[in-house]
């Protein structure tokens, strides 16, 4: 496929900024899974944006952060259940399904969740729910515990075609057998992509929203337990899961 | 590769490890940078702290996202504590405009800019250094950048609030990142 170079860098400059939106940054996402892993000079393109990037934070003053920052921090670590982890790169693989676009997303980001979400932030996230059940094109998705998941543990998936984000409540999601956690997976014609690992609510309560998911190119949402100690290349199908149609 | 770049990815790898007092040592290197960027385009003591603490606890959490092939630390973690602050703001804004209230959101009394912060030499050296190729820039450029790095603006509502077509917005993004990733270089 012969790409426009001069566009591609347009995008790829927008795409570092995050400041694309609607068909561009679809634009951006196919540019960087179909054309950028395959050609050095955009390859080159993207990491030296991103570099400018990331040296543009420094153009903003340095303040010093709270005192107590550091101490809530360590008390945070200290929550983070790590015993018996081993690196995964499996569970921060980016939608795109691409190294090129998960380095261009800052990898981390789409780590799924946050345990350290305060009150506001999860009342945010379900107001943020409730709205964008009433965005146009908007249809929640029942995905439904499978097998000897719990019944009364079902899920809603939210999204809608100008959204680019993907919302998931449930009001009871079960703890994750030890060591295990739950992966979350879009899938389109019979293949599944990895969107990342779950956090799990210490009360169940689940309140998830992903940024950055165009859910119209997937037809399928399905929830596993995997184990942390492998990097899931597919849906297991072993342990609790839930399953959605997203058509 | 300088030698302070060795010294992140020496820290990183002991973070890596689950040590402790490197993922301390970069909390003090990156910490005031991470805050002043995330306090920058949030506005908002609350929601800059916990946009530094998601970002350096999802470092501790899985230092594996960290591929020292693609580029120096630095860049990667300020990139992901300034990715969170878009997202951050970004989702305020939207439960601003939908509730009408921000009475919750304290505004950002605790900002020092201090610039005599104690910092790691190469940080200051690096801080002029990028504020020497801002300056550079067409003052037209300078603002795109600004709206879309510190204020988490998308290029269509750039063009929107500047009047001007989108296609200039972008022709301008492009043109000061070129020039910035020149004037930014390193060997």
């Amino acid at each position: 496929m012969t790409e426009d170079h001069e566009r591609i860098d347009e995008l790829l400059a927008g795409y570092v900024l995050l400041s694309l939106s609607g068909e561009e940054a679809t634009e951006a996402d196919r540019i960087l899974v179909d054309h950028v892993p395959t050609c050095a000079t955009c390859r080159a393109t993207l990491s030296q944006f991103q570099a400018v990037s990331g040296d543009l934070a420094l153009a903003a003053p340095p303040v010093h952060p709270p005192e107590t920052l550091l101490p809530r921090l360590h008390h945070a670590m200290d929550e983070v259940p790590l015993a018996g982890r081993t690196p995964r790169r499996g569970a921060l693989i980016a939608v795109a399904a691409s190294a090129v676009a998960l380095v261009a997303m800052g990898g981390l980001s789409l780590v799924l969740g946050n345990r350290l979400s305060n009150a506001e932030t999860r009342t945010g996230t379900a107001l943020e729910i409730l709205s964008a059940m009433r965005a146009p094109g908007a249809s929640p998705v029942n995905v439904s515990p499978q097998d000897q998941t719990p019944p009364e543990s079902g899920m809603v998936e939210v999204s809608a075609p100008d959204f680019r984000r993907l919302y998931i409540a449930a009001e009871f999601c079960p703890e994750p057998a030890p060591g295990h956690a739950y992966q979350l997976w879009l899938g389109s014609n019979g293949e599944w992509t990895p969107v990342g690992e779950m956090f799990w609510p210490d009360d169940g309560v689940l309140l998830l929203e992903v940024e950055g998911v165009d859910v119209s190119r997937y037809d399928e949402i399905w929830i596993t337990e995997e184990a942390v100690a492998q990097p899931p290349t597919e849906p297991s199908t072993d342990g609790r899961s839930w399953f959605g149609s997203l058509t | 590769m300088d030698e302070d770049d060795r010294h992140d990815l020496e820290l990183h790898r002991l973070v890596s490890g689950r040590e402790r007092s490197a993922f301390d040592e970069l909390y003090r290197r990156y910490g005031r940078s991470a805050y002043g960027v995330a306090l920058r385009v949030t506005s908002q003591d609350l929601i800059a702290q916990e946009v530094v603490q998601d970002a350096f606890l999802a470092l501790w959490r899985a230092p594996e996202a960290f591929d020292p092939a693609r580029g120096a630390f630095r860049s990667f973690f300020l990139s992901l504590v300034h990715h969170r602050a878009v997202d951050a703001v970004r989702r305020e804004e939207r439960l601003r405009r939908r509730t009408e209230r921000a009475a919750n959101l304290e505004p950002a009394t605790g900002e020092d800019p201090a610039e005599d912060v104690v910092e790691d030499a190469y940080l200051r050296v690096r801080r002029k250094e990028v504020r020497a190729a801002l300056a550079t820039l067409p003052p037209a450029q300078q603002q795109v950048l600004e709206m879309a790095y510190f204020e988490g603006k998308t290029q269509m509502r750039i063009a929107e609030e500047l009047g001007i077509p989108i296609g200039t917005v972008k022709t301008r993004t492009l043109a000061a990142m070129r020039k910035l990733r020149e004037a930014l270089r390193e060997e």
